[in-house]
């Protein structure tokens, strides 16, 4: 299980709505929705 | 002047939403729509409501400013999920069929009565409403028959049935039809039925709203940062933070932070309660002014909430069902009936030898004995009573209730709450001048409520008010503070003896007198020396003796349960005129108590106002909440007082007993004018006319003595 890094959700990679790799790690979502969000601005939430 | 716009708030499904972030983000994306005013979007249940100004975005626009971040948006739907709504319609809808086809065949059967086109046009007419219309009749009547017993069912499908079979044969004979009687019948029993599910108490419903009352989403602490997500996301062993005015979303233990917490919905208590780290925290109940960290420790199906859901739905479907009076009386007269016909038919076969001779006067008992009334007869005086009850602050919740409550032999009270005002209250000040004044500024500063009965009562006393300082407050024992410069010390003898009071004999004999009083004493000292006791009561609400007294004379017996020990609980049962006291009954041993009190043979009333009530509510036969009190006691009950007042459980089953009376009078008149006929239509005389005005008559006199009931309780 991963987490959503928007929304805090628990994910399963396979079933995830979408996956971004970023600086090397790979995030699944929930939601295109949060895809997208985090497509927008990764940075603001990693902190 | 600022110009007038109107608005409309609309209800739109949204789907496709995941997470708390999903919730957001629809949200924004409407609120950026023009003339998007105000929008609320609900995770759990996947429904956004809307408020438009009038010259606002079209749905389309809105629809497809939504679907382009991902989501879909529709207009919104009732859930059709809902078994007591659907059956309310499905009734519905065989009433608007029924009626309007009846009222033609009656007209068509007085005014052209000898014309054949009307005669086929009565046939064509009658029989949808026959065997569409009246299907579930002749379903549940086929469904008695076969275990050989009888119902309202069995009664409206053998008169029916009859009267159109014979119609049809009349028809083609050139003889009297019946269509009218029997499309009539099957109306007005149809408006009966559908008036009763609308009325009905719906159980399914408060099963769905108790667990509403728990919260629906929760900010989740997940890796350093905080995430909304909605409560089935949670896990056990999460962080959650609750932050003031929120619900706390599921039991745990406070972690971090400190707070006082309203569990009024659970408990019924009025006092908030304080909760600091390491103090449980149970779900639905509501975070007032800090804000709290708390590991969660159980979920869903699992949490207090839920499990006394569970226990109120089990005592729910546990309860007998009640037959009802007008399916009692129907059991026992269509055997009678039949039993006429076929007396008839043998007496006119023997008299005539002939067969049609004898068939038809058995066939006329067949049509006359079934009333049409039958079906108003019930409906008619509850939905009059329970309106007349809900004028009067009585919420009733369906008719079985009513049916049922006039042979409740036995009123429990839950004493808190309900007999009682549910806090604390000074009633004894014992000892030197002063005590109350010093003791109320010690106390000024403090939520505790014994504290906060001390500084009531000594305002409503008109004592002076004081200065303290150096306020120090040692938990469960007192409190030490300087009054107008001098040491006061208030709390337990204990406390006292530990501050270095000395406590003389006089003092402590009158606080063990007051202490056997049931009332809860302590003492306040200054000056190396215990000076006074003052005592704190629940007091009882000043109705309860006279609601004791009156339930006496109606021949009921009043029993009080209460988790306070004996002596306390038998004080205040004296007080009020109870003699039968059930003391130190924890809260999960109330329905068993209440059970047991079933099992000797009675029907109990049970009345409570907190969460820990629910089960033993659900579980009697007549449950009455206090309307004052917890949520889940009013969803668990039957019938709800809006206000505090004892007196109102005397109204209830009074207003009860009438209701019932009421139906029995109805069931009367709705059956007397067609007995009255029975032996007419066996002699071989019956005519239509005379059905009609047996139908007529019938269902005003029913109408009429239902509406009498708006003037209870004279």
């Amino acid at each position: 299980m991963q987490i959503d890094p928007v929304c805090g959700m628990e994910v399963d990679p396979g079933n995830a709505a979408g996956s971004y790799e970023y600086k090397g790690t790979t995030y699944y979502f929930c939601s295109t929705g949060c895809l997208e969000d985090f497509r927008e601005d990764p940075e603001s939430y990693l902190r | 002047m600022a110009q007038q716009t109107r608005v409309k708030e609309l209800q739109f499904d949204v789907s496709g939403m995941t997470c708390g972030s999903c919730v957001q983000r629809v949200e924004k994306t409407l609120l950026k729509q023009p003339g998007v005013l105000e929008c609320r979007v609900n995770l759990a249940t996947g429904e956004a409501t809307v408020r438009l100004a009038e010259e606002a975005a079209p749905f389309e626009a809105l629809r497809d400013a939504v679907r382009a971040r991902g989501y879909d948006l529709a207009i919104h739907r009732d859930r059709p999920d809902d078994p007591d709504r659907r059956e309310e319609r499905a009734w519905l809808r065989r009433v608007w069929v029924a009626w309007p086809l009846s009222a033609v065949v009656m007209l068509l059967s007085t005014v052209a009565m000898d014309a054949d086109w009307a005669r086929v046009t009565a046939f064509v007419l009658a029989t949808p409403v026959q065997f569409w219309a009246g299907w579930p009749f002749l379903v549940g009547a086929a469904r008695r028959a076969r275990r050989l017993s009888a119902d309202m069912d069995t009664l409206i499908a053998l008169g029916t049935l009859t009267a159109y079979g014979y119609s049809v044969w009349a028809l083609f004979a050139g003889e009297d039809l019946y269509f009218d009687t029997a499309a009539l019948i099957v109306s007005f029993l149809l408006l009966g039925k559908y008036l009763e599910t609308r009325a009905r108490g719906r159980a399914s419903e408060a099963m769905k709203r108790l667990l509403e009352l728990g919260a629906k989403e929760a900010h989740v602490v997940r890796g350093g940062r905080e995430f909304l997500m909605l409560v089935d996301q949670v896990k056990v062993g999460d962080l959650v933070r609750v932050r003031p005015g929120e619900k706390i979303p599921t039991d745990g233990v406070v972690e971090e932070g400190g707070s006082t917490v309203d569990e009024s919905m659970l408990t019924g208590e009025s006092v908030p309660v304080e909760k600091v780290a390491g103090d449980q925290v149970t779900g639905a109940t509501v975070n007032l002014d800090g804000t709290l960290l708390v590991r969660t420790t159980r979920i869903g199906a699992d949490t207090a909430l839920a499990q006394i859901v569970k226990l109120v739905s089990e005592a729910q479907s546990n309860k007998a069902p009640i037959q009802r009076l007008a399916d009692r009386i129907a059991g026992v007269f269509v055997p009678i009936v039949i039993g006429i016909a076929a007396v008839t038919a043998l007496a006119w076969f023997v008299a005539t030898g002939d067969a049609r001779d004898a068939i038809v006067p058995a066939i006329a008992v067949l049509i006359i004995a079934c009333p049409c009334a039958m079906g108003l007869a019930t409906p008619a005086a509850v939905m009059v009573g329970t309106g007349r009850g809900a004028q009067l602050g009585v919420l009733i919740r369906g008719g079985e209730v009513l049916e049922q409550s006039r042979r409740i032999d036995i009123v429990v009270f839950d004493k808190t709450g309900t007999l009682t005002e549910g806090r604390m209250q000074l009633v004894d000040v014992v000892g030197e001048e002063g005590a109350l004044a010093r003791a109320a500024a010690a106390e000024a500063s403090s939520e505790h409520p014994i504290a906060r009965a001390v500084v009531d009562g000594a305002a409503e006393r008109g004592v002076a008010a004081l200065t303290a300082s150096g306020f120090r407050a040692v938990s469960g024992l007192g409190v030490r503070a300087s009054v107008e410069g001098e040491g006061v010390v208030v709390g337990r003898r204990s406390f006292l003896e530990r501050e270095g009071c000395e406590v003389p004999d006089w003092l402590a004999q009158d606080t063990s007198r007051i202490e056997a009083e049931g009332k809860t004493v302590f003492l306040v000292g200054w000056g190396d020396k215990a000076r006074a006791a003052l005592a704190v009561a629940d007091t009882l609400k000043q109705n309860s003796g006279e609601t004791v007294r009156t339930l006496r004379a109606m021949g009921v017996e009043v029993v009080m349960i209460t988790g306070d020990n004996r002596s306390t609980a038998e004080a205040i049962g004296r007080e009020a005129g109870i003699d039968r006291v059930l003391a130190e009954v924890l809260p999960e041993q109330k329905v068993g108590e209440v059970r047991r009190l079933q099992e000797e043979g009675n029907v109990v009333a049970m009345v409570g106002d907190g969460i820990n009530d629910g089960p033993a509510l659900a579980q009697a036969d007549l449950g009455i909440a206090i309307g004052t009190g917890a949520d889940v006691a009013i969803e668990a009950s039957d019938l709800t007082l809006m206000s505090g007042d004892p007196r109102g459980v005397v109204t209830a089953i009074q207003l009860s007993r009438r209701t019932y009376r009421t139906i029995v009078q109805n069931l009367f008149w709705a059956f007397g004018y067609n007995v009255a006929l029975i032996p007419l239509a066996a002699a071989g005389l019956l005519n239509p006319i005379l059905a009609g005005a047996a139908m007529a008559f019938s269902s005003v006199s029913v109408v009429s003595n239902s509406l009498r009931l708006r003037r209870f309780p004279n």
